[in-house]
């Protein structure tokens, strides 16, 4: 248990570091290729680049094609389904709510500022999460290990 | 002419439009909705149609109307909205197109973008605080072509150097773009075997490439240099693809007829168009010399309206008329009925038409 719980919170700091290698190939397709963000989030699902954030990335592709929708609002519909599946906090998940609100809204050079804030904003939040990783993992770690002990001593 | 009249144009159009001005655009009788040519969007300002070239306000029910007051109104939101669903909510993907002021559509359709200018020093930048848009619906009349294409071949393989003209909004382009549908394919009932066909589609509109697709039929055998300008277009053209026939549209400026010299010289044809009312027109213009009398284009098919008809005509260099044809009025049944109060106000709506599907 303790263990799962360790894993958990290591899946989510690596979860905010793929996001963060995501907004690079994001970078690329859209700032020098100049392709369509649906094409963009369909090509990250399709090469399977995106890792965990694969469904959230398929979905929002599907609902800007289909739907008319912006950015902002496919992601956040797109999030609130995949939530369940991803190994994030729901205050992570409050805090990345707000990702698509400026992509696709101005010309490349706009984007460009807007993906590097958001990789800030990734950055601080991983570093969080490795902090986290650290001292609440071990702490998940040892309380497990110790509670194992104590059940195997009150068994024998 | 035979005239391949798509059905459901509106369709491209309405998936792009919000809510509260489709479902007007949808309420708009089938039979008007075949005649419409433009589709205007303004905030704040009354929705217009363009029905085979009279404008018209149209209300909420989708009927028309003559008083602004009782047309629908687009707010400044909507207004906002449709650029943004018009650039798949990627600005930054058709930057370039919206500098130019306008963006192709997938099915060939074109929006018109009014804002405010950003300038970058002296080149526009891009364009902010949308006001209004213009759909333009394409339509591709294949087949148009046709009766005019014996008189410009030369040949089972080659064709002459040809130059279609015509003042605004009768119908080069679409003349244009069937003839390179025909020269690219070839015709059997023309005896004549298919040739490479390079585009230079400055603006365009004569492939209408749609994330590099061409929405119209141009041939089998056609290459498209999408939004290049015609001097280096050409160039391009010459240089990498070997082309037999290179078409361009409105040629204007003294480098276009210089580029069209070039391609001569490197042994390619040429068909193009050029706003002008005839030959003699077309002479007196800046650079269009060079390219008139011995040695240039040998063939020129001239359009026209007059008295709400159509005609086509073809000429050779020396203004020897080849084939001359007086069309059908054209104007459909629906715009006919609900102009009838008066046959002036017809022949001057047909007079602006842009070219027009038999009813």
């Amino acid at each position: 248990m303790g263990m799962m719980l360790s894993a958990r919170l290591k899946a989510r700091q690596l979860a905010f570091r793929k996001l963060k290698d995501i907004l690079l190939f994001l970078e690329n397709e859209m700032c020098a290729l100049g392709k369509p963000l649906n094409k963009v989030f369909e090509d990250l699902a399709k090469g399977n680049y995106g890792g965990v954030w694969t469904p959230v990335f398929h979905r929002s592709g599907s609902i800007l094609k289909e739907q008319s929708l912006d950015a902002g609002s496919a992601w956040r519909i797109a999030l609130e389904e995949a939530a369940a599946a991803l190994p994030l906090a729901c205050e992570d998940l409050d805090l990345l709510k707000d990702f698509g609100e400026l992509l696709g809204k101005s010309d490349r050079e706009m984007q460009q500022a807007v993906l590097n804030m958001e990789k800030e904003k990734l950055s601080a939040m991983e570093q969080k999460a490795k902090e986290a990783a650290e001292t609440t993992g071990r702490l998940y770690r040892n309380l497990g290990a110790l509670l194992g002990a104590a059940m195997v001593i009150l068994l024998i | 002419m035979d005239k391949a009249y798509q059905a459901g144009d509106l369709s491209r159009i309405s998936n792009y439009l919000p809510d509260r001005i489709k479902r007007v655009v949808d309420r708009i009788s089938p039979e008007m909705a075949l005649c419409l040519e433009e589709l205007r969007i303004n905030a704040g300002i009354p929705l217009v149609g363009v029905f085979s070239g009279l404008d018209c306000f149209i209300a909420e029910d989708g009927s028309f109307t003559d008083k602004p007051e009782t047309a629908f109104h687009a707010g400044r939101e909507e207004v906002e909205e449709l650029f943004y669903r018009l650039c798949e909510h990627s600005v930054y993907a058709y930057q370039e197109d919206i500098a130019r002021g306008f963006l192709t559509l997938k099915g060939g359709c074109r929006a018109g973008i009014c804002g405010r200018v950003v300038y970058q020093g002296q080149t526009i930048k891009g364009l902010k605080d949308i006001s209004s848009v213009c759909i333009r619906v394409s339509r591709e009349l294949k087949g148009c072509a046709e009766e005019v294409f014996p008189f410009i071949r030369s040949g089972r393989h080659d064709i002459c150097n040809t130059m279609v003209i015509s003042p605004p909004r009768c119908g080069k382009t679409t003349i244009l773009r069937d003839l390179c549908r025909i020269i690219s394919t070839g015709s059997r009932k023309a005896d004549f075997a298919g040739l490479r066909t390079v585009i230079v589609d400055e603006r365009s509109e004569i492939a209408a490439c749609y994330r590099g697709v061409a929405q119209n039929d141009c041939g089998p055998r056609t290459d498209v240099l999408d939004g290049c300008r015609k001097p280096e277009g050409i160039e391009m053209a010459l240089r990498g693809m070997s082309p037999a026939v290179i078409v361009v549209d409105e040629l204007g400026s003294r480098q276009d007829a210089e580029s069209v010299r070039m391609a001569w010289n490197a042994g390619a044809r040429i068909i193009a168009t050029a706003h002008a009312y005839d030959i003699s027109d077309l002479r007196e213009r800046l650079g269009f010399g060079m390219l008139i009398g011995k040695g240039g284009f040998e063939r020129y098919v001239v359009l026209g309206i007059r008295d709400g008809k159509r005609w086509i005509k073809v000429t050779d260099a020396y203004g020897n008329q080849l084939y001359h044809n007086n069309q059908t009025p054209g104007m459909p049944y629906g715009i006919l009925r609900m102009l009838s109060h008066g046959d002036d106000a017809v022949c001057e709506a047909e007079s602006q038409a842009a070219c027009v599907p038999e009813a």
